[in-house]
């Protein structure tokens, strides 16, 4: 009898009593905001990435089959809208994978992306958490709401720490990826500067790492998707939608509303993980109550065409011995069209 | 209801089912509010199982549970008092208050007064009474498997550790009751679990498979509920035992009562009752606490036939009936069971008189149901005079003022075995039905809303 749902109660509620007192729900924000000049705002330590060694995806006795599935999101300025789109959907986020068993015992990290040539919060990783705590990471994530501009952000910071620091028994045990979503709506930098890894995460890797290179490290470990809102300023920007498509190919999702996010990773997740064809998913979400099924339809449709078995590590192909094509270049475009 | 619309009721009105429950204590007290200015709906007994629907002329439809039903009277919410009778779930609290806000009630929460001495029912409770009735296999109680019992049983056990709404504003002390509550029912569980796999060895590894799963999932985590429970401690207006007397000395209130006197604790037919006093008794104690005794018009609800969720005795029961009588918010229920109909039971209805000492005047809702049955059926609506035993000789109930549960077992028992003397309803129902349990009808529901009532004596 699988009708607990303690957890979506506990959150609801708390959500709800919160709510109806005013508060935002991204209360380190609204502190920092409130109380500091905007040169000493800082990253709140239990999402600071500097000295972290690694965020773990373990299994355990409550979740013996774990699998990583992180969200990282731009936090500058007209992406703000998104993680309080997801802290509001995050109870359907978990519904959705659960109860629809697409997975059985997702454990999800959220992280924050800024620009680390002018921001105070570049780089904000929670842990992989399997409950309620989630919560508190999105109300601990700065929205700092900056950006420089000049249309980059420093994404491959971000995957840089996820490529390096990151350990999942779903890999580890079971050779498979985790999933790894980043929405964004401009460029990375050409290369992980070792300058920025040494005062952000506390690495010294020496020289400068090329954007295809640590891409290709992090694909060895998740499976990426790059998701692009059609409404953003930049949407229409060919260096950076040329960008993405390049870097990325049909793992760029081009999402038309960005408050469909949750919903799409549910949809990408199940897709994935061979539990729906985009039909069921598309049902699911109708009979969730959710009305985002056009929005994701759409942005999904590309992925779901182009889609076989997807998830195996090509790192770890070699590992089935009985080979049979597992084609890890072919997993949606990438590096290999460099 | 009484004298004209409008204007401030001139006296505390409690509101009683009769039968089995859902026999439309929501639509009464929608009306009543409807009609008449009250200071508040009082629970004074129950949980968040109550599940009083209303659905307002305009389309809108509540489910009530912890709210009281007079929240979408038309001049305005009545504010809910939840009593320390009441069993407050502050997770189905915010739930609904959130569907209420999408109907437009502004600001539920400030709605909602609740006693601190009031139990709480988490969770835990909720996962043991689910495990409980899981253990009972096709034994089934029909509970609605949201843990009240279980609170109520916990609570007289344990006085001293049971969690209370007023604990939700002291972290610290809550943390350790609902600790000890976790252990507590882990150790009843696991006792459980044992002898459920002594006595059927062949399927202890699908059990053992089965709560391995089902306690992973179900293990709540206290620190979440800590704080949830302390956002509602905040939000939510907790009061001290002298708020009643000032509600009651403000304005003349309605008393709810959730489920039905036929599943009251004592007087229902054990096993098949709630762990709770379903009777007038809750609110007529209130009311002598705060210095008012009796001071209440006492209403009993019954519909022109006779249902019941779940298992136990339902003499009159009839599926016949039952595929003319479709309902349309009590389905079949996961943890309860189905909806089951049955012709109007008198005898049934006349011991829940008896058991709640009387009432002042009836409600009868489903008033159409007669016509359908007569237009499916071919044949006029019946009702059951009386019963017959086992052996075919006359089988008589009646109350006990003193509770012997042992007793109420081997009434069960008969009436298991019983079979109801069915005779057509004579004359027009409503007010055969009124002759017949000697009261007054003070409201006919023809339909699900309050403008499908009829107010035919204006006592």
């Amino acid at each position: 009898m699988g009708s607990s749902n303690w957890s979506t109660d506990a959150y609801h509620a708390r959500q709800a009593y919160n709510a109806s007192v005013g508060s935002s729900g991204f209360g380190y924000t609204d502190n920092v905001a409130s109380s500091l000049p905007r040169d000493q705002w800082k990253v709140h330590p239990s999402l600071d990435p500097h000295g972290v060694t690694v965020r773990e995806s373990r299994d355990s006795d409550a979740h013996p089959n774990s699998l990583a599935i992180s969200v990282l999101f731009d936090v500058t300025g007209s992406m703000g809208r998104v993680p309080r789109g997801l802290q509001a959907k995050l109870p359907d986020l978990f519904g959705l994978l659960l109860r629809k068993g697409y997975v059985a015992d997702p454990q999800i990290l959220f992280g924050g992306i800024g620009d680390a040539t002018c921001d105070r919060a570049p780089l904000q990783v929670g842990q992989f958490e399997s409950g309620n705590e989630l919560e508190d990471d999105l109300d601990r994530i700065l929205l700092e709401g900056g950006g420089g501009g000049q249309a980059t952000e420093s994404y491959e910071l971000a995957m840089y720490f996820m490529a390096r620091h990151t350990a999942m028994d779903c890999l580890d045990k079971r050779g498979r990826r985790g999933y790894l979503f980043i929405i964004g709506d401009e460029m990375a930098y050409g290369a992980v500067k070792a300058r920025e890894v040494r005062d952000v995460i506390g690495d010294d890797i020496g020289e400068n790492i090329p954007f295809p290179v640590i891409l290709a490290e992090l694909r060895r470990r998740f499976e990426v998707f790059f998701v692009m809102p059609t409404g953003s300023h930049y949407f229409h920007d060919d260096r950076v939608r040329g960008f993405w498509d390049t870097h990325m190919g049909q793992n760029v999702i081009y999402l038309d509303d960005l408050d469909a996010v949750c919903e799409t990773i549910a949809v990408t997740v199940g897709l994935g993980e061979e539990a729906i064809d985009l039909q069921e998913g598309l049902e699911d979400l109708a009979e969730a109550g959710s009305d985002a099924g056009d929005a994701v339809g759409k942005a999904l449709a590309p992925i779901a065409a182009s889609r076989g078995s997807v998830v195996v590590a090509p790192a770890l192909d070699r590992l089935a011995a009985d080979g049979g094509g597992a084609d890890g270049t072919g997993t949606g475009g990438g590096v290999n069209r460099l | 209801m009484n004298r004209a619309p409008g204007g401030w009721a001139d006296e505390h009105a409690i509101v009683v089912d009769l039968g089995f429950g859902d026999a439309g204590k929501g639509v009464t007290v929608d009306l009543l509010c409807a009609r008449r200015r009250y200071g508040a709906v009082v629970r004074a007994n129950g949980g968040a199982q109550a599940a009083h629907n209303v659905v307002a002329p305009d389309g809108r439809h509540h489910t009530f549970a912890q709210f009281g039903a007079g929240t979408l009277a038309p001049d305005g919410p009545v504010p809910t008092y939840l009593s320390r009778f009441a069993v407050v779930d502050p997770f189905a609290l915010a739930a609904e208050a959130r569907h209420l806000s999408a109907l437009g009630v502004p600001d539920p929460f400030a709605l909602v007064t609740v006693d601190r001495r009031a139990l709480i029912s988490t969770p835990w409770h909720q996962a043991a009474n689910r495990a409980r009735e899981l253990a009972r296999g096709a034994d089934r109680h029909g509970s609605c498997g949201m843990g009240v019992g279980e609170t109520m049983a916990y609570a007289l056990a344990h006085p001293e550790d049971a969690p209370t709404a007023g604990d939700c504003a002291h972290p610290a002390r809550l943390r350790r009751k609902l600790r000890r509550l976790a252990e507590h029912l882990a150790e009843a569980a696991g006792a459980r679990d044992a002898s459920a796999w002594q006595e059927n060895p062949g399927q202890a590894g699908a059990e053992e498979e089965g709560s391995r799963k089902q306690g992973a999932e179900e293990a709540p985590n206290l620190e979440e509920c800590v704080a949830a429970y302390a956002a509602f401690a905040q939000r939510v207006r907790l009061v001290d035992e002298d708020h009643l007397a000032h509600l009651l000395a403000a304005a003349p209130v309605v008393f709810e009562g959730a489920q039905g006197v036929l599943l009251d604790e004592w007087h229902g037919f054990h096993p098949y009752t709630t762990w709770s006093t379903t009777t007038t008794a809750n609110p007529l104690a209130l009311l002598a606490e705060s210095g008012r005794p009796g001071q209440a018009r006492r209403i009993g609800v019954v519909r022109t036939y006779t249902t019941r969720h779940g298992a136990g005795p339902l003499v009159t029961e009839d599926p016949v009936l039952g595929a003319v009588l479709p309902e349309r918010h009590n389905g079949n229920h996961p943890w309860q069971g189905p909806f089951r109909v049955g012709h109007l039971d008198l005898v049934a209805h006349r011991y829940a008189l008896a058991a709640t000492g009387g009432v002042d005047s009836l409600v009868v809702t489903h008033a159409d149901a007669p016509g359908r049955v007569r237009a499916a059926t071919g044949t006029g609506p019946l009702w059951c005079t009386a019963y017959t035993g086992a052996a075919g000789t006359p089988l008589a109930i009646a109350p006990r003022a003193v509770p012997d549960l042992a007793r109420q077992e081997r009434v069960t028992a008969a009436l298991m075995a019983a079979r109801p003397v069915l005779e057509a309803m004579p004359g027009e129902p409503v007010a055969a039905i009124g002759d017949a349990l000697g009261l007054p009808v003070e409201a006919v529901f023809s339909g699900p809303m309050r403008e499908d009532a009829r107010v035919p004596s204006q006592v």
